[in-house]
């Protein structure tokens, strides 16, 4: 396990920009996860990694060495490809045996680790299958075996789960996570859906269309305290306001453009922040409490009318149109088999929130 | 039984009728023919009566000398199509990106010229005051010109250029398919790009070895054009000795047995090479290349 640092990495393609002055450190044993749409340039950021593709300029450091250079098999790095890639011609053991035979290892200590890696990923039942026999998720455990048996210092994975069913997919996590942590080896993991990188990264970064870096941080930091509107939105689901910031000494607050003034707190660090600067109030749905009566102990409060309602099960979406013609999206917890209070399409409802758990955000 | 279901009872009967063309075809043109030269060559004489005497006139070193030659330039051709053809296949394939329709295009017009003019296009090229030795003299490579036509060399150098596309075709085709991610995982896992290229590139193109080589094998075995034209007359081929056979001593008997036997000759050897080759790929290749 090492640390992988980026500095100052640009990257185009026919004269587009892809990457753009992109720094980061990813550091030693960290589950990393690289998340952003798709067109941000996270895979381009993993295959410069990798060294499928070379920067146009800037340094990529794998510990203190520098391998901006390096040829890809020179690299302590294995990949796990989106779409695996698994060799047709080769059976399971021969797939997961290729990179120690490579290395020249004796043949009796390739079978002895390839057999205790396969039995790992739960796979001793298939060793010597050919690939084209395996579903999806069993070829994906192929795909890791054979990148982790090398015991690479960083392992890189792209997408590896997005051709799975939802619930091999949650498993999976799981398995990674547990792997991870059992090997120490630095993860990286590129995807584009945030509950995969909520859940299994200990430190992620959002990464804009622009192919820029927007924020670093831990998943609860990240949903938390979104530093921009696009990160608030891209990670979970959020309400932004727009309105114009007023600061007193004791206290600060938002007016938003026909729907009055709302008391916010607004962190030491955000310098941004002056008295009559516009500001983006990000607020989440499901930090939103949901009332047909007005209700004691909350500063602010907003009144509208339910315009649709989504079942999801453990939670329902509500969306209430307000009287500035913005539709607010509320979550409710579905805490009770028979909800005294049933709140219907076209019902008022009054919705109230604390000051402290909205995000301000300069852009 | 009412109108309708008539029809649909006749329409399911009867559909076997459009594939009768198909049928028809190969056992006009297939079959029948097939069958006359079988028949030709063991009844003979006026009297019909089987006898094999045809063929054992056919067991001397004469016949034998020709068939090997027929073979050794089959095989010859097919080899050095596979050395030339893979390269470009390659390029055309993995390297050349967008422009790799235009590259094939412009590799087949020459194939839709007739064939003599290519012929005599390469007379040009090869004769004794040609293009290539001039050229040679005049950079002083050589003294005196070399002698390219009605030889061997002349024969070898035309039958590649005809056969080439035979191979390139199916090795385009396989290599074309090549998931380039398999190329990269293989290096990621630490192969250089010789043992990518023997590892993963070559067993995975052999379908594509496998067809061409069998392609320009059993289309080279057969050629006599060529050899006649550039050869200067003096290589005699199976071809050449088939229809020698059958239109100048028109032994129909004899002309007849030794096709057979020569196309026996020809189905064990590709029958062999399609071993040997699918040794290589013994393994499952056949899904998603």
């Amino acid at each position: 396990m090492k640390s992988i640092k980026l500095e100052r990495i640009n990257k185009s393609f026919n004269g587009e920009l892809i990457l753009e002055n992109i720094s980061l450190t990813i550091p030693q044993g960290a589950f990393f996860a690289l998340l952003g749409p798709s067109g941000s340039g996270k895979t381009t950021l993993l295959r410069l990694i990798a060294g499928f593709e070379q920067p146009d300029s800037g340094k990529i450091l794998l510990g203190d060495e520098d391998i901006t250079h390096m040829p890809i098999n020179k690299r302590r790095i294995n990949t796990v490809f989106q779409n695996y890639a698994l060799f047709p011609h080769m059976n399971v053991f021969d797939n997961v045996a290729y990179g120690l035979r490579l290395k020249k290892i004796p043949a009796e200590d390739i079978e002895r680790r390839v057999i205790k890696i396969l039995k790992a990923v739960h796979l001793e039942k298939h060793i010597y299958k050919a690939i084209s026999q395996l579903s999806g998720g069993q070829q994906q455990r192929v795909a890791l075996a054979r990148a982790i048996i090398n015991e690479p210092e960083v392992l890189l994975l792209d997408e590896p789960l997005a051709a799975l069913d939802l619930k091999l997919r949650e498993r999976m996590l799981i398995e990674l996570i547990d792997l991870q942590s059992e090997l120490k080896t630095t993860f990286i993991y590129v995807t584009h859906d945030q509950f995969e990188a909520l859940t299994v990264s200990d430190q992620m970064a959002i990464m804009n269309m622009e192919g820029e870096i927007e924020q670093v941080g831990t998943p609860a930091q990240i949903y938390e305290f979104p530093n921009s509107v696009f990160v608030a939105q891209f990670v979970g689901t959020t309400n932004i306001f727009k309105g114009i910031l007023h600061r007193s000494a004791d206290k600060d607050s938002i007016s938003i453009e026909g729907l009055g003034n709302f008391l916010v707190s607004v962190p030491a660090i955000a310098t941004w922040a002056q008295d009559g600067s516009t500001a983006f109030m990000s607020l989440r749905p499901e930090k939103i409490e949901m009332s047909k009566k007005p209700l004691e102990g909350f500063s602010n409060q907003l009144r509208g009318t339910v315009v649709a309602i989504v079942y999801h099960g453990r939670s329902t979406q509500y969306n209430v149109h307000l009287s500035n013609d913005m539709v607010v999206r509320v979550f409710e917890q579905n805490e009770e088999h028979f909800p005294k209070d049933v709140v219907d399409y076209n019902d008022e409802v009054y919705l109230y929130w604390q000051k402290d758990n909205v995000v301000l955000l300069e852009k | 039984m009412n109108k309708q279901s008539l029809r649909a009872t006749i329409a399911k009967e009867f559909t076997f009728l459009f594939s009768l063309p198909a049928l028809i075809w190969p056992l006009v043109f297939l079959c029948v023919p097939l069958a006359t030269i079988l028949y030709l060559s063991v009844v003979s004489g006026t009297v019909p009566i089987i006898s094999f005497h045809k063929y054992f006139q056919l067991i001397d070193w004469m016949h034998t000398r020709i068939i090997m030659r027929s073979l050794i330039l089959g095989f010859g051709t097919a080899v050095m199509c596979l050395v030339c053809a893979y390269p470009i296949a390659y390029f055309f394939a993995i390297k050349a990106g967008r422009f790799k329709n235009l590259f094939l295009f412009l590799l087949m017009i020459p194939m839709w010229t007739n064939f003599l003019i290519q012929v005599y296009g390469w007379f040009f090229l090869l004769e004794y005051n040609g293009l290539i030795n001039t050229f040679l003299l005049k950079v002083g490579l050589i003294n005196e010109p070399l002698y390219l036509m009605n030889n061997m060399v002349a024969v070898f150098i035309l039958m590649i250029y005809c056969y080439v596309p035979f191979m390139l075709m199916p090795l385009y085709t396989i290599l074309e398919k090549l998931n380039i991610h398999l190329l990269e995982a293989s290096s990621d896992l630490g192969a250089s790009p010789m043992q990518t290229f023997m590892r993963i590139t070559l067993p995975l193109s052999m379908p594509g070895i496998r067809t061409g080589t069998l392609l320009v094998f059993v289309l080279g075995f057969g050629e006599f054009a060529i050899p006649a034209l550039v050869g200067g007359g003096k290589y005699m081929m199976v071809g050449s000795l088939i229809s020698y056979y059958f239109l100048v001593v028109r032994d129909m008997g004899l002309g007849a047995a030794f096709t057979v036997l020569s196309g026996l000759v020809l189905i064990f050897f590709s029958f062999c090479i399609y071993l040997i080759l699918g040794v290589w790929c013994l393994r499952d290749t056949k899904e998603e290349i």
